[in-house]
Parts: C-alpha cells; structure tokens; sequence
C-alpha cells in the first residue's frame, strides 16, 4: 500500500551574521547551510495496517509526512502510496488521503463547524446522500454535536482535535496521516480519539501512519513500529520484535530497612556495568533497580542483592516499552 | 466547468460567512467604508483646487478627470473584494506553514485561495467609483454605440485581473523567500499613478506604468476610449492582452513556487 524508498529532504538554511553588517552580507552573499532533515529512508505499510511512526523532537517524522501527503517535494527517493506518486496528479491522490496536523488546524477558523464541512463537502464532492450518512457515523464515534454550531476559533483543543479528524474522514479516504493526533489532550478525549482510529482501521480497511509522542497510543492501535531519529530509521517491526531485541532491560523492585543502599550494593563496581546499563533510585524504604540483563543475568543480581541487605519484599519487572525506547531515545543509536 | 461550480458554490458559503460577520460588526464596517470615503473626498478636493488655476489639464476638464478617477476604482474594488486572500499568501500563510492545508485538498491551489474570502470593505472604492462616474456622467459627452457597450463591459473583467495577475505573481515570490507581502505592496503603491491622465507624466513614468508595471490599463486607457472613441485597438484590446499575458505569468509563478514550498516546522 505504501512504499517508501531511501526517501530524503534537505531544507536550505540561511544563516544570519550578526550586526548590521552582517545582515548587509547575508543580503547580497547569502551563507547557506544545508540541513538533512530526513536522510534515506525506506520502510513499506501494508494495506489496512495501523503503523506507529516514532522518534525524538527534530527526528523528522513530520517532514515525512508531508512528503507522503504531497506537502513537501522530496530531496531524492520515492514514495509509492496506493499505487501513486504524491506529487504528481496532486489533486486526484488527495482524495484518497485523509491529513490531520494536530499541532495546526486545517479548519476555517471564523466558520461554524457545520459550515466547514459543508465546504469540505464540496471540495471532495460528497453527494448529498453520502454526506448525510457520513455526517452521522462521524458524529456518533467523535461526539461532535455538542459543538458543531460553534466557530472553529471557539472550540477547544479537544473539540478542535476531533473536528480537525472527522474532517479528514468526510470523504473516506483509503489511507490516513495522523501526526500528532493526541496532543495535548485529556484521557477521555485520547480514548474517545484511538477508540475511532481503532474502529476506523477495522471497519472500512483504512491504513493509517500515526506519529506520537504517547507510547500508549502505540500500544494500543499499533502492530508495527518505525523509529527514526536524526533522519534515519533505527527501528522497523513488530512491538514485540522491539521487545525481544531491545527488552533486555529489567527491573528489580524490594523494599529494605537497610540504609544507604546505593554504597552497600554499589552493583556498578561489583559487576562492572557500564553506565546505562544500571540505574537505582531510592525511595523511603523502596527500591528500583534498573539493569541490563544481558551483562548481568537476574539469578546472579538477585543473589547478590538478597546476600548483601536485608529485604522485605523483592520483585522482578520485564522493562515495558516506554522504558525501551527512553533508552533508544537517550543513546540516540 | 464542474471545479468552477463547486467553487462558486464554496464561495457562495464563505459570502454568506462574510455578510453575517459584516452584520455582527456594523460599527466596524461603516467606520471602515466612511474613512475611506473621506480619503478619497481630500483627493477630490485636491483636483478642484488645481483645476480653480486652470481650466483643463493637458485638454482635460475636471469632469473627465474624475470620470477616470471614478473609472480606476472600479476594477482596483473589484480585484479588492473578491481575491484579497492572495495577500495573506505574501504575508503569513506560506511563512507560517499554513499554506498546507491548501495542498491536501483536491482543488486547485489559486482557485481555493481565491474564493476563500470576499473583503467587504471593498465596497468603499465600489461605491465612490460608481458614484463619481454618475456624477460625472452627464457633463462629459460620451458617444454611445452598442460596440462601446459591449466592450466597456468586457474591458471591466480583464482590467481587474492585470491588478490580480500582478498579485498572484508577487504573492508567489513568497513560496522562495517565505514573505513576499512588501513587493506586492510596492507594486500596487504605483496604481496612484494610473488614476489620473498618463499625459501629465514625463515619459519615463509614462513608460512605466504603460510597460513596466500596466496599471495604466487598469484605469486611465480604457477610460480614455469611453471618453473619446479613440485607439480601441490600444486602449481596449492591449487591456485584454496584456492582463492575459499577467495571469499567464502570476500561474506560472504560482505553480512553480508550490513545487519549492518548504512549508515550516512543527
Ligand atoms: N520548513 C522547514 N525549514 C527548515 N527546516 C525544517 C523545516 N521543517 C523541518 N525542518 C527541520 O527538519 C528537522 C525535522 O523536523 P520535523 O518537524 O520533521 O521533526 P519531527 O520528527 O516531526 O519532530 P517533532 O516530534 O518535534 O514534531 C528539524 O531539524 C527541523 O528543524
Ligand atoms: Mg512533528
């Protein structure tokens, strides 16, 4: 469904001297610096899947996204998606996409609700009875009635956010682009937002690629992930491929009356750990230990642990994804 | 044909948007249009007293003077009422990023910008024009035949769009250098000139605002044929060429600008 290959983005940068001179300079010999936003990357989106595509700020999943939408016209590389190239034929590949920018709307911000999709439905020419049917379903899984006589400008971020959905779905597109589509949004709302991605996905066959800050917006819609950072791809597969790859981690949770815990067990100098392979954080009488299982198997740390100190209660955690990729994120791979 | 419907019926929403807002906010509006309307009562007053030392400027009366003058605000209000978006392209919408809503959608990029708005406040410069051309019209002996009737109403349209040519293309610089609203400002700060005879400019002005920057199309050419019958083929059939030839280049621009909008980050 999607085809994505060694896909890359450079933006010019001018840069600015300082002083009034300088901008005199930049005026007539402007300095450019070029910047690699997305540096070669390739990955593919079977139909009706719900890709999660994630990496640090800066890493570039925005830029790709609206290179896969037609925003955007890419450096070099291809993308293929529905059988088609985004920047050719522009407007007959839009009406098969659906976009939401959660950082910007994409509404009218004077109209009312109604009014826009009215305006929306002439743009992707919705017939009458289509539109009707449409207009309910969404607001049924969106909850938009409440507001739906109101000016864009006055709704709220969580009102706006599922305006700014149901607009990209008016038309039933093939596949949608959700880039930060939970922003800033409270629990109900985040639910209410996955609970309408998720039936989307499974009703009408929709793929969708879905960038997020919020794991928990992985685990639940996800199968498949693509990590990137700084451009290039880290990570392409299943969460639990991520799990079994990267999950070495555990965590060792006990209770103790012992004081000073850290110097007695001092784990880093015993086992010789290198510095993100060990963390322990201390609080009142509890304890958690996080540590590389690979550099130290859990029947040698437990050993260890339960002969030095003296232990209430002792517990063994597998890491859980946000935990993995924190450590992705950090060492920036 | 069939996206040129949709549009209208798009545009036939945002109109009844605009009306409504006009509605809400009479105060504003009517400030508005009655400070415009004084602007342009000092410009008239400035051409009576000159014409109180002379009695024809470069063998025009007065009547016909303002007759132009009442003429140039015709095609300038028409342009400014309906296609006013274009500069928002120029001063936020591409440097902000917001230019992508438009490229998602299937429609053409100019057209959806260009209805997305009417600009009320237009009406000003529609009202006095009109009203200066009827004030004018008696006094000034026009020659009436069907031909300049039909002409005069086919000039009107083709006027506006030199103004529109001028402001997609300038408005399109903004898809390089992210802000483009200045140029087009400067551009449009010559149209002054147009609104008077060009015989009373040296000839490098004349060059200019004949050549360079045709904004004497606009206003001062076609109103000279319907004064005086003369040149069709320069006062009315170079309007229509070169305001084609000004569209030609503003979609140009503008389709070639999409291909390097950088949109912005976040
Ligand atoms: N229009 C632009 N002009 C210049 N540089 C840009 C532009 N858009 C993005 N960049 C740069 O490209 C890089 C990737 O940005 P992008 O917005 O794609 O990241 P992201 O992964 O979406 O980050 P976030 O999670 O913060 O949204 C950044 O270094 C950014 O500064
Ligand atoms: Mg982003």
């Amino acid at each position: 469904m999607i085809y994505v290959e060694n896909l890359r983005k450079e933006f010019k940068k001018t840069i600015k001297e300082p002083g009034v001179l300088g901008s005199f300079k930049s005026l007539f010999h402007p300095k450019t610096e070029k910047i690699v936003a997305v540096n070669d990357i390739s990955f593919n989106v079977p139909e009706g899947e719900i890709l999660g595509f994630i990496g640090p700020n800066g890493a570039g999943k925005s830029t790709v996204i609206k290179m896969l939408t037609g925003i955007l016209t890419p450096t070099s590389g291809k993308c293929t998606i529905n059988g088609r190239n985004p920047n050719e034929n522009r407007k007959s590949y839009v009406k098969e996409i659906g976009v939401v920018f959660g950082q910007r709307t994409q509404l009218w911000w004077d109209l009312p609700l109604r009014e826009t999709y009215a305006v929306l439905k002439e743009i992707y020419e919705v017939p009458d009875d289509k539109y009707h049917k449409r207009m309910a379903f969404l607001n049924e899984i969106l909850d938009l009635e409440k507001f739906i006589t109101s000016p864009v400008r006055t709704l709220s971020l969580g009102q706006r956010m599922r305006a700014d959905i149901a607009a990209s779905l008016l038309h039933s597109p093939k596949v949608l682009f959700l880039d930060e589509p939970t922003i800033g949004l409270d629990v109900v709302v985040k639910d209410n937002i996955r609970n309408a991605v998720d039936y989307i996905n499974k009703q009408e066959k929709t793929t969708v690629i879905l960038t997020t800050h919020d794991l928990a917006d992985i685990e639940l819609l996800a199968k498949r992930i693509v990590m990137i950072d700084k451009g290039s791809n880290v990570f392409d597969g299943t969460i639990s491929e991520l799990k079994s790859k990267y999950g070495q981690i555990r965590e060792l949770h006990f209770d103790t009356d012992t004081e000073n815990v850290k110097d007695i067990l001092s784990y880093k100098e015993h086992f010789d750990f290198n510095d993100e392979d060990i963390t322990v954080e201390t609080e009142g009488s509890s304890v958690k230990v996080r540590f590389n299982s690979e550099a130290v198997p859990v029947s040698d740390m437990l050993s260890y642990t339960l002969g030095k100190i003296n232990i209430k209660d002792i517990s063994v955690k597998d890491a859980d994804i946000e935990e993995i990729i924190r450590r992705l994120y950090k060492q920036g791979v | 044909m069939r996206q040129i419907k949709r549009m209208l019926r798009m545009h036939k929403i945002f109109v009844a948007q605009e009306l409504k807002r006009m509605m809400e906010y009479k105060g504003d509006f009517i400030v508005g249009i009655i400070g415009f309307l004084f602007a342009q009562c000092t410009n008239m007053l400035f051409l009576w007293i000159i014409f109180r030392q002379i009695p024809s400027l470069m063998g025009w009366t007065l009547n016909q003077v303002v007759f132009i003058y009442g003429f140039s605000l015709i095609p300038k209000g028409i342009d400014h009422l309906l296609f006013d978006n274009l500069w928002a392209i120029g001063h936020w919408t591409v440097r902000k990023g917001d230019f992508d809503k438009y490229l998602t959608r299937p429609v053409n990029t100019l057209f959806h910008v260009m209805v997305e708005r009417l600009q009320i406040d237009a009406l000003g410069e529609l009202i006095m024009g009109i009203a200066l051309i009827c004030i004018t019209l008696p006094s000034v002996a026009i020659q009436w035949s069907l031909l300049k009737i039909l002409l005069i109403i086919a000039v009107i349209p083709f006027a506006t769009l030199i103004y529109t040519g001028i402001k997609i293309a300038t408005a399109a610089i903004a898809f390089w250098t992210k802000r483009s609203g200045n140029i087009t400002f400067m551009f449009y700060m010559v149209n002054d000139f147009a609104k008077y005879p060009v015989s009373i400019y040296n000839n490098a002005v004349r060059f200019i605002i004949t050549y360079i920057i045709p904004f004497a199309f606009t206003a001062y050419y076609p109103a000279e044929y319907i004064l005086t019958g003369n040149n069709p083929l320069f006062n009315i059939g170079l309007t229509i060429v070169i305001s084609l030839i000004l569209m030609v280049i503003g979609i140009f621009v503008w389709n070639k600008g999409i291909r390097a909008y950088e949109s912005a980050g976040s």
